[in-house]
């Protein structure tokens, strides 16, 4: 028997955390989408400030940023999706485990213990942070091509801040916030220097608010905040919701394995019954013949003239006779349990009709009823008891029931058998007037060899095993069996099987 | 007049003792065979009235090999001697399965060609009706 594996176990499991590879992989598609706004943005705000606004922009080196914003992007999207197609990005990457880069674990968010991440979120997270960082190089390029420090769209460092928080771990996002704010400070400092030209907003550098290096300093300063701020508030919500995420993905991992623990386990009782089956089967087939050969023999012993055989040698062979029947018996319903349990898998469902069946066990119990002086009253439905059954099985079912409730049938009691049914379902209604079951014992009848105390007392002979019987048929045709039973007034059996 | 004979077949050597007692009490004599190539050796050879065949011997499914194999004999005597089968086939649907007669599979829908049943553990006085039975059905015209 294999060991089962720990739910808990702390293996780390690359394929599991595949849904929060997928999701990353989703969202850098989402950011290249994103990209296409901001271009489309960005042209619009330039026409805008240009009509509407006594700004002098320096248009070619926008546009030229422009132009080189969307080229990169369209490159973006191919590596993109060849990546996704063919290569790191495709899911197969993360099924197999991954040692990752000292890079990749500082880009991605911490996993809880347990969980690790594949070759394909490493691939992602350095794919996205490149991203990231060429973004906040041409968002300063475009700052600088208009008005550098004095342009109030520097504020747009946040955007790229918040796609780093979502994608990126904590540190890397902190990381980024201090290169946007970084770049600013060297493209206020170039231009302050001279080194890089100054293109004024208004045409005309304005001494006041952006050529003093305290007052630059205190509008980095304010962005930084804003960045830093921001980053924090991004990854503390991103961080929320990938744990959710990470957690609901544990919590199915769990379920999933509770399950394939379930299913082994259900499938290893069902192996044991199976042997247990052909076990049964093979004792009760060895036992039978010496049986029926003592019984036979007995027989013929018995049928010696009385002078052959004093009257008490008679009885004794007598007894020997019942007993080897009452074995016989016993051999022979093991032996049919074993088959309605599956041992022999020859058995086939074949199309037939229950009412013929019925019938004949009926014609066999007729004797039976009239010596123990119980009337049977069958009412079978003409062609209503078609269906896909085993018949020995069947009739071995009505056999016990109907058997049963008239066994444990007063002198004069009726049985009633009734088989019909709908559409989808046959159903077999047997009812006696007979001693009744105990509600303490109805849970324990349909077990082998169980016998009620009150059966016992009412009736020598009976095996314990005919209800056994009815259970393994009923569950071999996936029907379904009710009892109810009043102590002293009668039981009532339903049996409902698929067509 | 020679004595009625009945060949008995059935591994089961207690079996064969006892019904042998049964039959010779009743007024057969018995010849006797232990599996089914001594049983179509001494058909061939004895060529009986009757025979008695337990189905079930160790192969599974022998007893039915002898009544094919009989059964495809040319003679008139093969296809006309009556054959009573020992059975503790469920007695609800008695032999709904007959054995192919080349290869010992389950084939439904044919009659095995025989004349009489008697359910296991056999009961002396099923055993001499039946075949008492069968024989008279055999002589009459």
């Amino acid at each position: 028997m294999a060991g089962p594996v720990s739910p808990d176990a702390h293996e780390p499991a690359p394929s599991a955390i595949l849904p929060v590879t997928q999701e990353l992989i989703a969202r850098i598609g989402w950011y290249i989408r994103l990209r296409w706004v901001a271009v489309g943005g960005i042209v619009a705000f330039v026409e805008v400030a240009r009509r509407l606004l006594p700004l002098q922009l320096h248009l070619q080196l926008l546009y030229g940023v422009v132009a080189v914003l969307a080229g990169y992007n369209l490159l973006v999207a191919a590596a993109f999706r060849g990546l996704r197609e063919h290569g790191r990005l495709a899911d197969r990457a993360d099924a197999a485990p991954a040692r990752i880069g000292p890079v990749a674990r500082f880009l991605l968010p911490v996993l809880p213990p347990g969980l690790a991440y594949g070759r394909a979120a490493a691939a992602a997270a350095v794919f996205a942070n490149l991203q990231i960082l060429v973004d906040l190089v041409l968002l300063a390029t475009l700052l600088h091509a208009a008005g550098g420090i004095e342009n109030p769209a520097r504020v747009f460092f946040v955007f790229h801040v918040i796609i780093a928080s979502i994608l990126l771990s904590r540190r890397a996002t902190y990381a980024h916030a201090t290169t946007g704010v970084l770049l600013l400070t060297a493209v206020a400092l170039l231009e302050l220097r001279g080194i890089l030209p100054h293109y004024a907003l208004d045409g005309q550098w304005r001494a006041d608010a952006f050529h003093d290096p305290r007052l630059i300093g205190a509008q980095l300063f304010v962005l930084a905040v804003t960045l830093y701020a921001t980053a924090y508030a991004g990854t503390t919500i991103a961080a929320r919701l990938r744990r959710r995420e990470v957690e609901a993905l544990v919590l199915s991992r769990q379920l999933a394995e509770k399950a394939n623990h379930l299913e082994a386990a259900y499938r290893e009782v069902r192996g044991a019954e199976k042997v247990k089956s052909q076990y049964m089967r093979k004792v009760a087939h060895e036992l039978r013949g010496p049986l029926g050969t003592i019984k036979t023999a007995l027989s013929v012993v018995l049928a010696a003239p009385p002078s052959a055989l004093p009257g008490n040698q008679r009885e004794l062979v007598e007894m020997a006779h019942a007993r080897a029947g009452d074995l016989a018996v016993v051999t022979q319903e093991l032996l049919t349990l074993a088959r309605a349990r599956g041992a022999r898998t020859s058995v086939e469902l074949v199309p037939m009709d229950l009412g013929a069946v019925a019938t004949g066990v009926v014609e066999k119990l007729r004797l039976r009823a009239v010596e123990r002086r119980v009337h049977v009253q069958a009412e079978i439905a003409a062609d209503v008891g078609r269906l896909t059954g085993d018949p020995d099985g069947l009739g071995d079912l009505i056999g016990n029931l109907l058997e049963n409730a008239i066994r444990y049938n007063p002198d004069g009691g009726t049985v009633w058998l009734r088989v019909d049914g709908t559409p989808g379902e046959v159903a077999i209604d047997v009812r006696d007037t007979g001693i009744g079951i105990p509600e303490d014992d109805l849970p324990r009848i349909f077990d082998e060899f169980y016998r009620s105390k009150t059966a016992r007392e009412f009736a020598r002979e009976g095996t314990g095993l005919g209800l056994a019987i009815v259970k393994a048929v009923v569950e071999q045709h996936s029907g379904a069996i009710a009892v109810e039973s009043t102590p002293g007034q009668g039981t009532h059996v339903r049996v409902t099987l698929p067509r | 007049m020679a004595k009625t004979r009945v060949l008995l077949v059935d591994d089961d050597r207690e079996l064969v003792r006892v019904l042998t007692i049964v039959l010779e009490d009743a007024g057969y004599e018995v010849l006797s065979a232990g599996d089914q190539h001594e049983a179509l050796a001494a058909a061939a050879r004895e060529r009986p009235d009757a025979i008695v065949l337990d189905v079930m011997m160790p192969e599974g499914t022998e007893g039915f090999h002898v009544v094919w194999h009989l059964r495809r004999r040319p003679e008139p005597y093969f296809q006309n001697v009556p054959i009573v089968i020992l059975t503790a086939i469920h007695s609800a649907t008695p032999l709904r399965f007959y054995p192919d007669s080349t290869d010992g599979s389950y084939r439904a829908g044919e009659y095995l060609p025989v004349q009489g049943f008697v359910d296991k553990p056999v009961e002396p006085p099923a055993l001499v009706a039946e075949v008492q039975r069968v024989l008279a059905a055999a002589r009459a015209p």
